[in-house]
């Protein structure tokens, strides 16, 4: 019997991992590709690592930092590794685990997902017209680019004005593509704006804010796409058609946390995030069953995510060691101006402050963030600026929260 | 009243200036029309005339210049030197009647031969459906399509266990509720209107059923609808329940027809496109394609959409394809369990743009909404406008109102062939001699195909092909064998032998590395074509994880760099050049 599974070989399952291995537990780090690193090791630009570690840095070396953490730690890693299931059996769980050495059955007293997001396809944004080839998530661009020297097509149209979006812009400007175009419904880039100013004003890639994809053009391979433009609640505008001629279509218009498996196995998920709703160590509705990353929401930075691994790795410890007390349950939700709100549920007395993170829907500044149960504020923060695309994070005192049934965090 | 009288008179409630002539009960209409939708009406009025056999619609109107045969098929392109073989019966056309056709001649001791212009089996209507098995109640009861539906139905079972393709006897329910008949309530006092409903218009549908031999319908009401589909409106006021209505994966059961038939010895050409004919004394001698001239004995036009131009190349066009398209919206696995049958709502009348359709559920666990209707010019025309998707949403939801109907993860359209008198072509040619129509093959198609394969050699055998059972026929076919429903102990033994059936490479739908091997060996040479025989990329992610990993396996596989790896077609390939400055 180990200690712990982690399902999900990117970066917050490797610090989880390397975190759980350096406290002296048995760990089993499951990875369904080839190598570790996630997402990271397609990522080639820099960035990475300034709030953890206070340089930049690229996907793949930020990565290197946690694969060396998790071999020196003695963490035992299964590569190609599939989770068909995963069942609880009384105090502990059976994992079953197909991989290219047969099938193996893992027993473990917790189980941390650690699985992440996938994209949003071309399906789940509506956009019409016809199937050929030349349409590719971002993710895969940037993997084909930078891991194939591939470019995807000549003539490239980018939908989606996130930072994915913007770098994966830039890379193919870099690297020769004759023409870019992105557009995005929302008025201003929703990316951070450093990547705004780095990756597309720079360049001078040309932009339409307010515009959509309405169809894909082409029968065997993508010969253009119908542009269409779009209101203030992203409908189309009827009358405003064009066609565009390209090669290729970007879909860069979101992640989605891979929260399926967790709700499988009973986790309740958050309407609002997409992810399981956790306590204030990661722990999903389901005792001993811990969840990190962006499987819980989506981090603008990978230095964030990485932070869940260090609390739910102190949450599994206070799971096996038996330390939690009874379950407090009381609800944090996202109040005025929030969209949304991690943990979702403060369960336990000990430690004076937990991180709460909230992803704010306006722009404002110096606005106050305030803890609020019914007309109280039981608590105020106060932020320099927030902006709908930066995630934001809070240490909040716990003392404050004690008798409470749920309390809200708004933004004013 | 003569043909030639009623069709008059038909074309008098119209002002255009059209003329006609019949020739053995095909009706042929020239001159010109304003607008597609009176070209498809008055082909439509003229196809519902009594004794009519066919419309050929040359009416000329806006728009339909764009898809003359001229457009599709280029004679000049034919390669009448190059000689490939001699064959007693060539068939045109490798969707699944041509496949299942293919592979009932293929029990006999003659040379067969299958001619298809894409590059794989059921890239037309076969693969763009959702797979119901219709149970024989729709069709009219004097029409060929009611009887070789009623009969087809009856033969799956045995045709999938032969081939080793799922299919499903989930029976179905015709729901009627409050929306049945609303355009006539006003008309009718409610309690009425209710009444009607409630006992008088199932017991009509369960007649029509009878009448048509549909075995073992049942009329049900109140609670025990519920108790047969819990998650079905509550406001339904009865449903008529027929056992016999299956699933099946159309384009699984094509391919399955096609790698029995192979085996078994057909010849089958694909990119193959047919674009003339040789005839001598008013029969067929030699099939010319773009690739060479096929010496024949018989012809079997089963080129589905695009049946009419094959006709008229031969000489044999006694009726017009009006292509209808029908779009669905698949949904996620996940959501198997919310229904257990095929559900429609009985509309009367029915809607102008969509006939019929409904939630069905599909053999591999996902459920499908639609299709849609709707009359196009371009046959070729399988895009999916964005606003069909929510009248689709919009439509179906009424039958269980509390599904989550966001949760779709693809959508798609397919094109019917339809000729103007809806029912199946099926029949010699009237103007050549060795030439059988397999054509006008719509719903219920895909029920009828085991008996459109029997029925269609029967004409054969009239039109003097001489038929000796093969003894060394092989009519089984396994399946590629699937990591996803294999036991662990099998697995184990496989992963054992071959540890890439251990290496998952489609998370979503667990599909091995193993199995992508598999269908190249069979070859699949491009990445639709192993998705159709693997389901992978088929998931919720809709290949956004695994298109690039399998496409490295296809490259390796198939020994071509990544940047060859195509689609579909030839100029299909997925990704362009190397990086500024870099090579493989």
């Amino acid at each position: 019997m180990k200690d712990v599974v982690v399902i999900g070989g990117g970066p917050s399952g490797l610090a989880t991992a390397s975190e759980l291995g350096k406290r002296g537990y048995q760990v089993i780090l499951l990875e369904r590709n080839d190598e570790l690193g996630g997402l990271l090791q397609q990522c080639i630009h820099d960035g990475f690592g300034t709030i953890l570690f206070g340089e930049s840095m690229s996907g793949p070396e930020f990565a290197d930092i946690f694969i060396s953490r998790v071999r020196d730690e003695g963490v035992e890693i299964k590569l190609k590794a599939y989770v068909k299931s995963v069942k609880k059996k009384g105090g502990h769980f059976n994992i079953t685990t197909v991989t290219p050495k047969g099938i193996e059955e893992l027993k473990s007293k917790s189980v941390v997902y650690a699985i992440g997001c996938r994209e949003r396809n071309q399906f789940e944004i509506k956009i019409g017209g016809t199937r050929p080839s030349g349409i590719y998530t971002a993710g895969t661009v940037q993997r084909l680019v930078n891991l194939y020297g591939i470019l995807p097509g000549k003539d490239v149209v980018i939908l989606g004005g996130g930072d994915v979006g913007m770098i994966v812009a830039r890379h193919l400007f870099l690297e020769g593509v004759n023409s870019i175009l992105m557009v995005y419904p929302e008025e201003f880039f929703s990316g951070l704006p450093r990547n705004a100013q780095q990756c597309i004003l720079d360049f001078d890639i040309p932009y339409r804010p307010r515009t959509i994809v309405r169809s894909i053009l082409g029968d065997k391979k993508v010969k253009g796409v119908e542009l269409i433009e779009v209101d203030e609640d992203w409908q189309p505008i009827k009358g405003t058609e064009e066609r565009y001629s390209c090669d290729s279509v970007i879909l860069s218009v979101g992640l989605i946390p891979y929260s399926e498996k967790l709700e499988d196995l009973g986790a309740k998920i958050d309407e609002n995030t997409s992810g399981p709703m956790v306590n204030e160590y990661f722990e999903t509705t389901v005792d001993g069953v811990f969840s990190v990353g962006n499987l819980i929401q989506i981090f603008d930075y990978v230095d964030d995510a990485v932070k869940t691994s260090f609390i739910a790795a102190e949450g599994v410890e206070r799971y096996l060691e038996k330390e939690d007390e009874k379950n407090l349950g009381i609800k944090l939700k996202p109040g005025d101006n929030v969209r949304t709100v991690t943990p979702q549920r403060i369960d336990q007395t000990t430690d004076e402050k937990f991180s709460a993170f909230f992803r704010p829907e306006i722009e404002k500044e110096n606005p106050k963030v305030e803890i609020v149960s019914g007309d109280d504020v039981l608590e105020r923060h106060v932020k320099r600026y927030v902006r709908p695309s930066m995630l934001e994070e809070i240490s909040v005192s716990k003392d404050i929260l004690l008798g409470e049934n749920e309390v809200f965090i708004d933004v004013r | 009243m003569g043909i030639n009288a009623k069709v008059k008179r038909t074309l008098d409630e119209f002002p255009s200036d059209v003329s006609f002539e019949v020739k053995d009960n095909v009706v042929f209409l020239e001159g010109k029309v304003k607008e597609y939708r009176d070209w498809v009406k008055i082909g439509s009025e003229i196809g519902d005339i009594d004794g009519v056999e066919g419309v050929v619609n040359n009416l000329e109107c806006e728009g339909k210049e764009l898809t003359d045969i001229e457009k599709v098929i280029d004679k000049s392109k034919g390669k009448e030197n190059i000689r490939i073989g001699k064959y007693d019966v060539v068939i045109i056309g490798g969707g699944i009647i041509g496949c299942a056709l293919a592979r009932e001649l293929s029990r006999y001791e003659i040379e067969v031969a299958l001619v298809e212009k894409e590059p794989d089996v059921s890239l037309g209507q076969s693969r763009a459906n959702n797979g119901m098995i219709h149970p024989g109640l729709a069709p009219s009861k004097d029409s060929l399509k009611r009887f070789l539906n009623i009969k087809g139905n009856e033969m799956y079972e045995d045709l999938c266990e032969e081939l080793d393709v799922p299919f499903k006897r989930v029976g179905s329910l015709i729901l009627i509720t409050p929306r049945t008949m609303k355009e006539y309530k006003k008309y009718i006092p409610n309690p009425i209107y209710k009444f009607f409903l409630k006992y008088i218009l199932p017991w009509i549908v369960k007649k029509k059923g009878d009448l048509n031999g549909v075995e073992d319908i049942e009329i049900l009401r109140g609670s025990e609808i519920h108790e047969e589909e819990k998650n079905v409106t509550q406001d339904v006021l009865a449903a008529v329940k027929i056992p016999s209505t299956g699933i099946v994966d159309p384009y699984q059961l094509t391919i399955a027809l096609f790698e029995n038939a192979e085996k078994n010895g057909v010849d089958f050409y694909l990119e193959t496109k047919a674009v003339d004919f040789v005839k001598h004394n008013r029969a067929v001698k030699r099939v010319i394609t773009e690739k060479g001239t096929l010496e024949c004995e018989y012809v079997v036009n089963a080129a589905g959409l695009y049946s009419d131009f094959v006709a008229e190349l031969a000489g044999a066009r006694e009726f017009t394809i009006h292509p209808r398209k029908g779009v669905e919206l698949l949904f996620n696995k996940r959501l198997n369990g919310w229904i257990d049958r095929c559900l429609a709502e009985l509309k009367i009348p029915s809607h102008p743009t969509s006939k019929g359709g409904g939630i069905n559920p599909t053999v591999h666990g996902n459920i499908i909404w639609g299709p849609t209707a709707e009359e196009i010019v371009d046959r070729n025309d399988a895009s999916v406008e964005r606003e069909k998707i929510e009248e689709i949403m919009e439509r179906y939801s009424s039958i269980i109102p509390d599904f989550p109907k966001e949760e779709f993860i693809r959508y798609f359209a397919g094109v019917r062939a339809a000729t103007f008198t809806e029912d199946f072509v099926i029949r010699p040619a009237k103007w050549v001699k060795n030439f059988l129509h397999v054509a006008g093959i719509q719903s219920p198609g895909i029920a009828s195909v085991p008996a459109i394969a029997e029925y269609s050699i029967e004409q054969l055998k009239n039109m003097g092909l001489k038929l000796k059972e093969d003894e060394s026929f092989d009519g089984t076919r396994t399946s590629i064998d699937r990591v996803a429903e294999m036991d662990e102990d099998v697995l184990e033994r496989k992963i054992e032998e071959d540890s890439r059936w251990g290496n998952i490479v489609c998370t979503c739908e667990m599909v091995s590395e193993a199995e992508i091997i598999e269908a190249v060996k069979r070859g699949a040479d491009s990445f639709d074509a192993i998705k159709r025989r693997t389901r992978a990329g088929m998931g919720e992610c809709q290949e956004s994880y695994c298109l690039l990993r399998i496409s490295e396996i296809i490259s390796r596989e198939m020994d071509i760099p990544l940047n060859e790896v195509k689609k579909e077609w030839r100029d299909s390939e997925f990704f362009d050049g190397f990086v500024r400055g870099e090579e493989l």
